[in-house]
């Protein structure tokens, strides 16, 4: 009896330890965001995933502050095969990079046959942006595109309606800079400088025409189509309706003057939105209107899209646990939480429409066709190699240094041998 | 012959060995940091690595070497480093050499000369490249409202505010300035320690003698500065050739001031194109290297 | 180098003109610490802030661990500065003065280590702290910079170590003295400016390096200023009146320590010194 009582006895002190250890090798998944992803939110989400998922320990580690930065970092780690990071967050023009360098964890198995159902129930844009070789490689955050801001009290004072094409726009922007007389109001800021946001600079008149830059990995430039695109920017400086120094003007540039008041039309991303609306800081509260960027003459609205995607490293020890906390974090539920706490723009066009992110964030509903309607940058694994020889004829044409002849020559000899 | 016991040799080696051993730590740190990667980095320059390609490493002999022959370019990126190093080196010597006899002056209290002899080289280098493209900015920069001011004050002097990022020699020029204002204080730190060992005795023979302050300058200064001068002029040198922070923080209109370091940094971690990258590294090394032979050549001859 | 200028006037002007040069880039930080953003871009541009105040500095501390930023880079940049200036100490004395067959090639190779762009050599460098399990340690940047400096301190000793003449250092040894315990006792003292002045620069050097600290240390716990100053950027904001506080808060530590080692430097060679 004593033997029998002692056996129970270890038997349930074994059981009793091993579930005890079981329970404390719980993983740890570390994550990478940069610093302007806003993190606060991001550990609150970290926490619901940790509550939900006992096994798990999530490890924010943040970064670089801009993508650019970020990318050197990942670029540089990556590269030697760095295992410590399980997840990070990427810029939506990444993933071809990534993927081809074979950095990133495809992430079909863990998604299933639902694959294409999940992949499915996003904006079309990002699943294409997130699918490389037919592999989902990354799943997305949220959601950016670039809209087309404008002063409602002017547009309304000279009875005129938001322009559907540019040149309708310039008409606009020169009718009321002659009407106002300040010399300060500018009549567009766009983005000039040699950034990223450049590149959508030269994408969007040209995509508006009909054209596409990169085929199946393969230079399609549309020369004509890419010429009269850049002309229309030119002309713009020339007429007076952009400021003569455009070339210096990057994304945020454009926000902050038009929150000043200076800027009749913006063309920007999301976040300016919040910005326009904070009282404290903002001349142009409750006097901004967004629509879709107009259209080159007998072309349809293009915009550009933007947002980032969630990826987990190929050399993480704790895949499945991390493709795990990537398809929550990538699901409606966060994606309306990170609508209603940080103003991001959701990827599920279902989540437009939800009430809570609507009070949260009124112009959504405005938002929603725009995002629809916007596009993906030329996926491709040389992307780095391509936006910087764009970018750079972009700034050269704004500052004058070129013409746009010799701009679209120079992208294309370039462009052609870098994806030959 | 003197007895060789173990404890003379421990306590007072043979110069050769002695050397050798003072040696020892500066080789093993060198071996450790630097022979590896440069190691590898001229191993890679024979081969295509392209990362973001998910192509194997493969081996090209000169083929990275013959693209960069006929990269415009990486020509234009040369010829821009080139100017720099032109510019800027004679340039901080000059500045650097006065700001370092200003600063060896007998003031009254000499901490606000020496501070602010210090400050360009306390600020991070990243920041000055970033402060100065403000300061050129052509609307909320300081420089353009100087001019303003400057053009208003005096009539009929023409003075117009630029866009200065707008033209590549206006940004040259720009780039050139803040790396002069960044660097001179560099040589005049080097310059000060070498006039500070300069024996007042020497220029009291000199004034003896009858020099006037120009010679004393030119016959007892200048000389004995060589010295000095000349491990400054090297590290300034290999620094503009090298020369990045600056010129990516103001950044010219397209690709026209791009300089070779930043067309490496582009290959190798944008582009992941570490083949390439690593040819671009070995000619900027070979450009270094032939620039301190001419100056070492220069030291030996003088002073045969 | 007295009485180059002998009227008190030119002599006020000439440290004005220095003074100048040197701090109105400080200024320009300091005062624009003390402004709002929306003063920043007004028209005409203003200097002295019309509305100071001090809520960047309260950012500053509050969004980043500034101190401790502050302190790895102190750290850091202080080790690999002593660390450098002993190696070098060693080697240059060995080249300057002892019989050695190699000298020429010895002292390019030193040399040879600046003739690389750091950028070419960080993944290499990388991948060795990582399989030495250095990374997000104060080594991974104390061993690199360490050798960064070699070079410049190198020469400048070697260089100043050769103007010392010597039958100073034989007629010690003459009475018993070791060549080390000459090297320590006699030529560093004589040495000293060149010294300080390697000082300083290998310290400065190790301060301003931005690439390596990004790559090495991004653990915030060992990240170092110039990375962590970069962070108050947003992804298209540069709030310069935030990152004008932060390098405030960076640099006047720096001044403060410098202007005491050099101020020490310069009493020490005017007491002493070389004679003819």
């Amino acid at each position: 009896m004593r033997i029998t009582s002692l056996v129970l006895a270890l038997g349930a002190t074994f059981a009793l330890t091993t579930g005890i250890a079981a329970s404390a090798h719980a993983q740890t998944v570390k994550v990478f965001v940069g610093g302007q992803e806003r993190p606060e939110v991001m550990r609150e989400l970290f926490a619901k995933f940790m509550a939900a998922n006992p096994g798990v320990k999530i490890d924010l580690e943040t970064g670089g502050a801009t993508s650019e930065l970020q990318q050197k970092y990942l670029n540089t780690v990556l590269s030697a095969g760095d295992t410590t990071l399980d997840v990070f967050l990427i810029d939506i023009i990444r993933p071809a990079q990534y993927a081809s360098a074979g950095w990133i964890e495809s992430l079909d198995k863990y998604l299933g046959a639902d694959r294409d159902k999940i992949m499915g129930q996003y904006l079309p844009a990002y699943k294409q942006a997130n699918m490389v070789d037919n592999k989902v490689v990354a799943l997305p955050a949220f959601a950016d595109a670039m809209f087309l801001y404008y002063r409602k009290d002017l547009l309304a004072k000279y009875k005129l309606a938001p322009p559907k094409t540019w040149d309708e726009l310039a008409a606009v922007a020169r009718t009321i800079q002659a009407g106002e007389k300040n010399p300060e109001l500018q009549g567009i800021s766009f983005q000039g400088k040699a950034i990223e946001g450049a590149v959508c600079t030269f994408l969007l008149p040209y995509w508006s025409q009909g054209g596409e830059l990169v085929t199946n990995g393969k230079l399609t430039l549309d020369k004509p189509k890419a010429e009269a695109g850049l002309a229309m920017w030119r002309k713009l400086v020339d007429q007076g309706v952009a400021k003569k120094n455009i070339a210096e003007v990057a994304t945020d540039d454009t926000r902050k003057e038009f929150q000043a008041g200076n800027v009749l039309f913006a063309v920007n991303w999301g976040y300016a939105w919040n910005h326009f609306q904070d009282g404290a800081e903002s001349s142009v509260k409750d006097k901004v209107g967004v629509v879709s960027l107009p259209a080159m003459q007998g072309g349809k609205p293009a915009s550009c899209i933007g947002g980032w995607q969630w990826a987990v490293s190929s050399y993480s020890k704790n895949k499945e646990a991390s493709a795990r906390l990537v398809r929550w974090l990538s699901s409606p539920e966060v994606s309306k939480q990170l609508a209603i706490k940080a103003s991001n723009l959701p990827v599920y066009p279902s989540v437009y429409q939800d009430k809570e992110v609507l009070a949260a964030n009124g112009w959504f509903a405005d938002a929603l066709p725009v995002v629809q309607s916007a596009r993906s940058r030329p996926v491709t694994p040389r992307y780095s190699e391509v936006s910087e020889a764009v970018r750079v004829n972009v700034n050269s044409v704004m500052a004058g240094v070129k013409t746009p002849a010799a701009a679209v020559g120079e992208i294309e000899n370039r462009v052609k041998r870098i994806l030959r | 012959m003197r007895q060789r016991t173990l404890k003379s040799r421990i306590t007072d080696p043979s110069e050769t060995t002695l050397a050798w051993v003072l040696l020892t730590p500066a080789i093993l740190f060198l071996l450790l940091i630097v022979a590896y990667p440069v190691g590898k980095l001229i191993y890679n320059s024979f081969f295509d690595i392209r990362l973001s390609g998910g192509s194997l490493p493969s081996f090209v002999g000169l083929d990275n070497y013959k693209m960069a022959l006929e990269d415009a370019l990486f020509w234009k990126s040369l010829k821009n480093t080139v100017i720099i190093t032109v510019v800027t080196v004679p340039g901080a010597l000059v500045a650097g050499l006065g700001l370092a006899m200003l600063a060896n002056m007998p003031f009254k209290y000499r901490w606000p000369v020496r501070l602010a002899l210090l400050l360009p080289w306390a600020l991070p280098l990243a920041f000055v490249g970033l402060i100065f493209a403000w300061f050129f900015h052509s609307e909320y920069g300081l420089v353009n409202d100087l001019i303003r001011r400057i053009d208003l004050l005096i009539p009929g002097l023409g003075w117009q505010s630029q866009i200065w990022f707008n033209s590549p020699a206006l940004t040259m020029a720009a780039i050139c300035i803040t790396t002069i204002w960044k660097t001179s204080s560099f040589m005049a730190l080097i310059l000060l320690a070498g006039l500070q060992t300069i024996p007042a005795s020497l220029y009291e023979a000199a004034e003896v003698d009858g020099a006037s302050k120009w010679k004393q300058f030119t016959e007892v200064t200048l000389p004995l500065l060589v010295p000095s001068m000349l491990v400054a002029l090297i590290f300034r040198t290999l620094t503009a050739i090298q020369s990045f922070d600056i010129p990516y923080n103001m950044p010219g209109p397209g690709d026209e001031t791009k300089t070779l370091a930043m067309y490496i940094q582009s290959n190798t971690v944008d582009y992941l194109d570490v083949g390439y990258g690593s040819t671009l590294a070995v000619f900027m090394f070979l450009l270094s290297m032939a620039t301190t032979f001419v100056y070492l050549k220069y030291v030996r001859g003088d002073k045969e | 180098m007295s009485g180059l200028f002998s009227s008190k006037r030119l002599r006020w002007f000439a440290a004005a003109l220095v003074i100048l040069n040197g701090v109105f880039p400080a200024l320009w930080i300091l005062f624009t610490s003390l402004k709002t953003e929306t003063e920043l871009t007004q028209k005409p541009i203003t200097y002295w802030p019309h509305e100071p105040t001090i809520g960047n500095f309260i950012s500053a501390f509050q969004d980043q661990p500034l101190l401790t930023f502050l302190t790895n880079s102190l750290i850091v940049a202080g080790l690999s500065t002593l660390l450098s200036l002993f190696i070098s100490a060693l080697a240059a004395y060995a080249i300057a003065r002892l019989r050695l067959r190699f000298r020429g090639l010895i002292l390019t190779a030193i040399i040879g280590v600046s003739m690389f762009p750091l950028v070419t050599l960080m993944v290499p460098l990388f991948e060795i702290m990582r399989s030495l399990g250095l990374l997000n340690s104060y080594w991974a940047l104390v061993l690199p910079y360490t050798v960064l400096n070699l070079p410049i301190c190198t020469l400048m000793m070697v260089s100043f170590f050769q103007d010392i003449p010597r039958d100073i250092e034989n007629a010690a040894m003459l009475d018993g003295c070791t060549r080390l315990s000459a090297l320590w006792r006699i030529v560093l003292p004589l040495a000293a400016p060149g010294v300080a002045t390697a000082a300083i620069l290998a310290f400065v050097n190790s301060w301003d390096e931005f690439l390596l600290a990004l790559s090495m240390n991004s653990a915030v716990a060992y990240r170092t200023l110039p990375v962590g100053i970069q962070l108050y950027q947003g992804e298209f904001a540069f709030p310069w009146p935030i990152i004008s506080a932060a390098l405030v808060v960076a640099i006047v530590p720096i001044v403060v320590l410098i202007v005491i080692f050099q101020e020490k430097v310069v009493s020490g060679l005017t007491s002493g010194g070389l004679k003819g």
